[in-house]
């Protein structure tokens, strides 16, 4: 297991394409704030987006479907996945014992890894853009704030997980991608929504990963913070479990 | 205890409803050369699939090592493949590719062992250009490095000579025999019973998912070597005349009334006339040619299906 997982950091930190996303990520997150400023309206109720903390800011900017940080996770775990499942690279080292297991497992370290730059890439340059044209930097009750970035790291790490599940059936990078890309449109959440509304009474599509990601959450509230930790953890178990599952029963080519 | 190293019994796979193969039996022992002869989409690569542990069996079993493989079994691990097209990075060079898969493995003193198996394979000057600007012929033999790099026990080889050149091809062909000689036992598959027959000690020819023929080197050799057979009243009185009339020397007495003669400077109709005219008696004498490719056309009834 640990080799494995050696074998994927190795090719996660020399893989141009991460780089790559993460700086186009974080360029177009700081011009986003730029705009932001420059379009700046005062709304009814809300706080202006110059006066937020760090943290009313995240959550701002993760509930705007559709969510960027999520669609980068998309682009790299099906393009982690697949540049290994075309190249037919599996076939030099998944004869060795339990790595058809160990392989996914690191593979899932590997996305949680990404998500990990993804979110401290989307921090740091909320703060530079912050600096720069807000000439804000609060970050507002520390306590709050770690919260909601290991809450939103569980759930994203989650998301990658569902993703590399996805992408591990399907077997494609476009059509994955474009699944990746209707899960992040919250197609399915709308859909539960408005399904629950017809019927009334229920709250099962506040279950729903995608939903629980991009809801404005107050983690002071114990009963919130729950409410995430075990979305994320039951989406990361059940859709690990899938995987390896269907890893194990694989016919490779 | 036996001594086959790989026993499979029964193995059949099933695609969809295609079975691509079908309650096939056989046994590899240990330093054997195993050829696996069989047109495109005979078989080959999914037999060999199934015995590297890529894919799972719809039926049938798999031994090695004396042992029932369930699915991930850890002997899977003592098997180097290269199946098909080489699983390679092509954004990587071909140190880097070597380096992921020893890393794989855990292994000490990497650069060393990479640096040994790119010199085997002949690669050692292109051990830092992109894996995506190789020929197929280095990447081929950059796969058998990779194969290589766990020190297997079993090689398995699908169509190693895919895309190689001549020279290649005899390098390949050298770098089995020498591996064979330490001790490895090797696989290999190939639609080219020619080629097989320069490295390989044993044959199976597969036919539509089906064993249609195992046989070791001797027995193809003596079904395609070129001949002439004389059957005779008394072989014991023909010979003399074979040595001595017509200078024959190299032959073989199969039975008393039954002479191979190897020599292609004598034609059939010669001995024939020589022997009569000393007042042997002669049933039959025919010339045995069969090159072969033709004795495998035939084996798998297909000669008219391929235009050579
Ligand atoms: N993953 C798969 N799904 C469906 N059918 C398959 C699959 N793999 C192989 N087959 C079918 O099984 C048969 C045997 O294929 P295989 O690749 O083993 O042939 P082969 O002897 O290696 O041929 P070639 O000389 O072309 O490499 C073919 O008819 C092929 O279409
Ligand atoms: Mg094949």
């Amino acid at each position: 297991m640990i080799n494995l997982f050696k074998m994927d950091l190795h090719r996660f930190l020399t893989n141009k394409m991460m780089y790559i996303l993460l700086m186009i990520y974080s360029a177009f997150q700081i011009f986003g704030i730029f705009m932001g400023k420059k379009y700046e309206q005062p709304v009814e109720g809300e706080t202006l987006m110059s006066a937020m903390n760090e943290s009313q800011f995240i959550q701002t900017i993760l509930s705007q479907t559709p969510s960027w940080v999520m669609m980068y996770i998309t682009v790299f775990s099906v393009y982690f996945y697949m540049s290994e499942y075309n190249s037919g690279f599996y076939k030099n080292y998944i004869s060795m014992n339990n790595a058809r297991i160990h392989s996914v497992l690191s593979k899932i370290l590997t996305l949680g890894l990404f998500t990990l730059f993804m979110l401290i890439v989307m921090i740091i340059s909320d703060l530079i853009g912050r600096a720069i044209f807000f000439h804000n930097t609060t970050i507002g009750d520390l306590g709050f704030f770690v919260k909601l970035i290991i809450g939103q790291f569980l759930l994203h790490w989650a998301f990658s997980i569902v993703i590399l599940c996805l992408t591990m059936m399907i077997k494609s990078m476009i059509a994955s991608i474009v699944i990746g890309i209707v899960l992040v449109l919250n197609v399915f959440g709308m859909v539960a929504g408005a399904l629950e509304s017809l019927i009334g009474n229920s709250n099962f599509s506040s279950y729903l990963l995608v939903n629980t990601i991009i809801r404005i959450k107050d983690f002071n509230d114990m009963n919130e913070t729950i409410h995430v930790a075990s979305v994320a953890i039951i989406f990361m178990v059940l859709f690990s479990l899938l995987a390896i599952r269907y890893k194990l029963k694989e016919d490779l080519r | 205890m036996s001594d086959a190293i790989i026993e499979v019994n029964q193995l059949t796979k099933k695609f969809k409803s295609k079975e691509a193969l079908r309650k096939v039996d056989l046994k590899i022992n240990k330093g054997e050369i195993f050829g696996l002869i069989g047109q495109n989409g005979a078989g080959k690569s999914t037999l060999l699939k199934l015995i590297g542990g890529l894919m799972f069996p719809s039926s049938g079993e798999i031994h090695l090592f004396d042992h029932a493989m369930n699915a991930n079994h850890p002997y899977f691990e003592r098997m180097g493949l290269l199946i098909e097209n080489a699983g390679l990075f092509p954004q990587y060079s071909a140190y880097k590719n070597l380096d992921f898969v020893a890393i794989s493995y855990g292994m000490k003193d990497r650069k060393k062992h990479i640096n040994e198996l790119l010199k085997l394979v002949g690669l050692e000057s292109s051990n830092r250009t992109k894996v995506n600007n190789f020929s197929m012929g280095m990447k081929q033999r950059l796969g058998i490095a990779v194969a290589l790099l766990g020190s297997p026990d079993v090689l398995i080889l699908d169509e190693p000579i895919n895309g190689l050149d001549p020279q290649g091809i005899s390098e390949v062909r050298k770098l089995i025999l020498d591996l064979n000689k330490s001790g490895m036992t090797i696989i290999i598959s190939s639609h080219i019973l020619e080629e097989l027959s320069k490295v390989a000690t044993k044959y199976a020819i597969l036919h539509h998912g089906e064993i249609v023929e195992i046989s070791s080197k001797e027995e193809l050799m003596l079904k395609c070597e070129e001949r002439i057979e004389v059957e005779v009243d008394n072989a014991g009185l023909a010979v003399p005349i074979l040595e001595n009339d017509l200078h024959i020397m190299n032959y073989k007495v199969m039975d008393d009334q039954m002479i191979f003669v190897y020599d292609s400077r004598k034609e059939s109709h010669q001995i024939n006339t020589v022997l009569v005219e000393r007042g042997i008696s002669v049933h039959s004498i025919t010339k045995h040619k069969q090159s072969l490719e033709q004795y495998f056309l035939n084996r798998t009834g297909s000669e008219g299906d391929i235009n050579d």
